[in-house]
C-alpha cells in the first residue's frame, strides 16, 4: 500500500521535474537574459564603469537625441521593405514549386533552401562582389545597355543593405509560403473552375486568400531576421548605410556603453515582439477544415 | 415512359491514364430532366465518367455532345454543368452565402441579384438561417446541402454528384436521398448521380447505368434491371438472385427452356430478342429472385425440383432459407425468401422439400 503511494509520488515528482525543465529551459535561456538587459537598461556608465543606480537617462537619451529615433524608424522601414521584396520574389517561386509534380517539387525546394546551409559571411562576401562597382550586376546592366557606366546606386549604402538582406532572407520566405500553398486542397481549385471561374479568378479568390497565413508568417520571419542583423549592414552598408543594429552593436563594442545598448535592445525587442504577434495574428488561418 | 430528348450524349468515349485503359468505348445518353444514376463497384470508372463530362479530365477518344454540339474540348469553366464533390469542397474562407454565390459573382452578376438568388437557393436547401456561418461551423449534412445549393444556383443544364452521401450516416443518408429527389423534381434539372450503393440507386433513379471494369453493362429503369438483367454481372450485382447454369433449349413462343442441374427450367423471354436469337445449346443461366421461389404444391407442374433446407435466417419482415438442391442435394445453393409469420416459419431446417417458381418469374441471362 505505502509502496504504491511512494511509487506514485515518485512518478508524480519525476513528471513534475520534466515539466519544470520544459519551462525552465526557455526561462533560463531566453527570459533571464532579456530580464538582465531590461535591468541593465536602467543603469548608466561613468568613465567606462557601470553605475548600478536606477535611472531613466538611457531612455530619455533615446527619445530626445536627434540621431536615434530617425535611425530606428529608417531601419524599421528598411526591414519592412526587405520583407515586402522577399514576399514578392518568394511568392511566385513558391507558387511555381507547387505546380511541379512529385519528386521535382521537393528537389527544387531543397535546391532553393541550400543557401541556408552556407556560411552567412561567405554569402555576404559573394553578394558584395555581385553588387560592387565592378560587380556582376553593374557589368550586366551596362552590357544590356540600361546603364551607360557602372553606377554607385547600390554600392556601400542603404540600397546595398536592402538588396543583400533580401537575397539572404528569401529562402525564409519561400518555405512558409510554399507550405501554405501546398496545404490548399486541389479539389477547392477544381470546384472553383467548375463554378465558372477563370484561372485568374481562382487564383485571386481561392489560392491567394488561403495562402495569406503563410505570407504573414514569411513576412514576420523575414522582418525579425532583418532587424536583428547587424553584420550585413556592417559589411555592405559603408558609411551611409547606418542601421539601428549597427548603433546597437557599437554600444557594446567601440562606445562601450552597455546600459545604453541594453536600452536600445529593449526598444528593438519590443518591435520584434510586435512583429511576431502581428504575424501570428494573421498567420492563423480562419476556417481550415473543408 | 420518358420521351424527353437527349441532353448529353457520350459516343465511344474511352479514357486511358498512360497505358492503363480505365474506360472502354462508353456510349451513354442522358435525357433532359431525368435522374440518372451511375452504379458500379469501386474502381469501375464511375468517377472518371463524371470527370470527363464535367471537364476535369480530357477524353482519350470519342466525343461528348450537348444538344448535339461537340463539347469534348470545351474548358471546364465554360461548361454549363456543376459538380457536387464527394468531399463537398466548400471554400473554408467564405461564409455559406459566399460559397453559394461564388458561381454568380465570378460571372459578374449584380450584387443585388446575387443576394436574391443566394437567399432563394438557401431557402430551397433549408439553410436560410446559416447564411453567415463558415463551413467549419456546419454539420456534414448541412455542408452537403451548401454544396448542392452552390451547384444549382448557376442553373446548370446538368448537376453531377459523385457519391455525395457516402460520408453521411445511415439515417441522414435516407433523409438526404429523399431531399435530393424532391429538389430534383422541384427544379427539374438533370441529375447525374454516382453511387456504389444499389439500394440508393433503386430508390432514387429514373434510370440506372450499371458499370463494371470500365464498361457500361446495362442501362435501364430500376425495374428493368431488377427483372431483366442482361448479363451475369448485373444479375448478381443487382439485388439477391438465384443463378443456375445450363444450356438453352428451343424457343417456345415467349418462353425458352434451359437444361440445368435442377432439370429443365422454363423461363420467360418476353421483350428480350437477344435471348430469342441465341443458338440452342448456348451456355446461359436461369435467374429467379428469392421471393419468386416457393414450396411447390400440386398445381405447380413446371420448374419443379427438390432441395434440402440448409439454413433459416429470420430477417424481420421476411425469412430467408438457404437451400441445397441439384445432384445429391449439394450441387446448387439457392435462396428462398418468404414473409415472416408470427407463429414461426413453416420451413424446418434439414427438411427435404419440393420447390418451384413460375415460368414468368424466371429469366435467362447469357453466360
Ligand atoms: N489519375 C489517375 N491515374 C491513374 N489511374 C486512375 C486515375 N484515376 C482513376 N484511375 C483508375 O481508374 C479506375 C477507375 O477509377 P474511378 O473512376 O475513380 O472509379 P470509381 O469512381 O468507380 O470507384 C480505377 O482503377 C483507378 O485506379
Ligand atoms: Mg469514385
Amino acid at each position: 500500500m505505502s509502496a504504491v503511494v511512494t511509487t506514485q509520488l515518485a512518478e508524480r515528482r519525476s513528471s513534475l521535474l520534466v515539466t519544470v525543465l520544459a519551462f525552465a529551459a526557455p526561462v533560463i535561456f531566453v527570459l533571464v537574459p532579456l530580464a538582465i538587459f531590461l535591468v541593465y537598461s536602467f543603469f548608466s556608465v561613468d568613465q567606462g564603469t557601470i553605475v548600478y543606480a536606477p535611472t531613466l537617462g538611457n531612455y530619455v537619451r533615446f527619445f530626445t537625441d536627434p540621431i536615434f529615433l530617425p535611425v530606428f524608424w529608417n531601419t524599421i522601414v528598411l526591414c519592412v521593405s526587405v520583407a515586402v521584396i522577399c514576399i514578392l520574389l518568394a511568392y511566385p517561386a513558391a507558387y511555381f514549386l507547387t505546380t511541379l509534380r512529385g519528386r521535382w517539387r521537393y528537389a527544387l525546394l531543397m535546391l532553393l533552401l541550400v543557401p541556408l546551409l552556407m556560411s552567412y559571411v561567405i554569402k555576404i562576401y559573394a553578394i558584395r562582389s555581385i553588387l560592387g562597382l565592378n560587380g556582376f550586376l553593374n557589368k550586366a546592366l551596362v552590357a544590356i545597355g540600361i546603364l551607360q557606366q557602372p553606377s554607385t546606386l547600390f554600392v556601400f549604402n542603404m540600397n546595398a543593405i536592402l538588396l543583400t538582406l533580401s537575397l539572404l532572407l528569401i529562402p525564409f520566405a519561400i518555405l512558409p509560403i510554399f507550405l501554405s500553398l501546398e496545404r490548399i486542397p486541389q479539389t477547392l481549385l477544381r470546384a472553383s473552375d467548375d463554378l465558372g471561374a477563370s484561372g485568374l479568378q481562382t487564383f485571386l479568390r481561392i489560392t491567394l486568400p488561403l495562402s495569406l497565413p503563410g505570407v504573414a508568417s514569411a513576412a514576420s520571419f523575414v522582418f525579425v531576421l532583418a532587424i536583428g542583423d547587424f553584420l550585413t549592414p556592417q559589411m555592405v552598408g559603408g558609411t551611409s548605410g547606418f542601421t539601428f543594429g549597427r548603433i546597437l552593436y557599437s554600444q557594446f563594442g567601440t562606445a562601450y556603453n552597455w546600459p545604453f545598448g541594453a536600452a536600445l535592445s529593449v526598444a528593438l525587442a519590443i518591435v520584434v515582439i510586435c512583429a511576431i504577434l502581428i504575424g501570428e495574428r494573421f498567420g492563423r488561418s480562419r476556417g481550415t477544415s473543408v | 415512359m420518358n420521351q424527353n430528348p437527349d441532353l448529353l450524349t457520350l459516343r465511344s468515349v474511352s479514357k486511358s491514364y498512360g497505358t492503363v485503359a480505365v474506360l472502354h468505348d462508353i456510349d451513354l445518353s442522358i435525357r433532359d430532366g431525368e435522374f440518372l444514376t451511375v452504379l458500379g463497384p469501386s474502381g469501375s470508372g464511375k468517377t472518371t465518367v463524371l470527370r470527363l463530362i464535367g471537364g476535369l479530365e480530357p477524353l482519350t477518344t470519342g466525343d461528348i455532345r450537348l444538344d448535339g454540339q461537340d463539347i469534348s474540348r470545351m474548358p471546364i469553366n465554360k461548361r454549363p454543368f456543376n459538380t457536387v464533390f464527394q468531399d463537398y469542397a466548400l471554400f473554408p474562407h467564405m461564409t455559406v452565402s459566399g460559397n453559394v454565390g461564388y458561381g454568380l459573382s465570378v460571372r459578374h452578376v449584380q450584387r443585388k441579384e446575387i443576394a436574391r438568388r443566394v437567399a432563394e437557393a438557401l431557402e430551397l436547401v433549408q439553410l436560410g438561417r446559416f447564411a453567415d456561418r463558415f463551413p467549419a461551423q456546419l454539420s456534414g449534412g448541412q455542408r452537403q446541402r451548401v454544396a448542392l445549393a452552390r451547384a444549382l444556383i448557376c442553373r446548370p443544364r446538368l448537376i453531377l454528384l459523385d457519391e455525395p452521401l457516402a460520408a453521411l450516416d445511415l439515417e441522414l443518408r435516407r433523409q438526404m436521398q429523399e431531399f435530393l429527389k424532391s429538389i430534383q423534381r422541384e427544379i427539374k434539372t438533370t441529375f447525374l448521380f454516382v453511387t456504389h450503393d444499389q439500394e440508393e440507386a433503386i430508390g432514387m433513379a429514373d434510370r440506372i447505368c450499371v458499370m463494371q471494369a470500365g464498361h457500361i453493362r446495362q442501362l435501364g429503369t430500376p425495374h428493368e434491371l431488377y427483372y431483366k438483367p442482361n448479363c451475369e454481372f448485373v444479375a448478381r450485382f443487382f439485388g439477391e438472385n438465384n443463378l443456375v447454369a445450363g444450356k438453352l433449349g428451343p424457343v417456345q413462343g415467349e418462353q425458352r427452356p434451359i437444361e440445368t442441374a435442377l432439370g429443365r427450367l422454363i423461363c420467360s423471354i418476353t421483350d428480350q430478342p437477344h435471348l430469342k436469337a441465341a443458338p440452342e445449346g448456348a451456355s446461359a443461366f436461369a435467374a429467379f429472385r428469392p421471393e419468386a421461389l416457393h414450396l411447390a404444391d400440386a398445381t405447380d407442374g413446371d420448374n419443379r425440383f427438390s432441395g434440402i433446407i440448409a439454413d433459416l435466417a429470420f430477417a424481420g419482415s421476411s425469412t430467408v432459407a438457404t437451400i441445397k438442391a441439384g445432384a445429391d442435394n449439394a450441387a446448387q445453393r439457392l435462396r428462398l425468401r418468404t414473409p415472416s409469420r408470427i407463429g414461426g416459419s413453416a420451413l424446418r431446417s434439414g427438411e427435404t422439400v419440393a420447390l418451384s417458381f413460375a415460368p414468368h418469374e424466371g429469366h435467362l441471362v447469357l453466360a
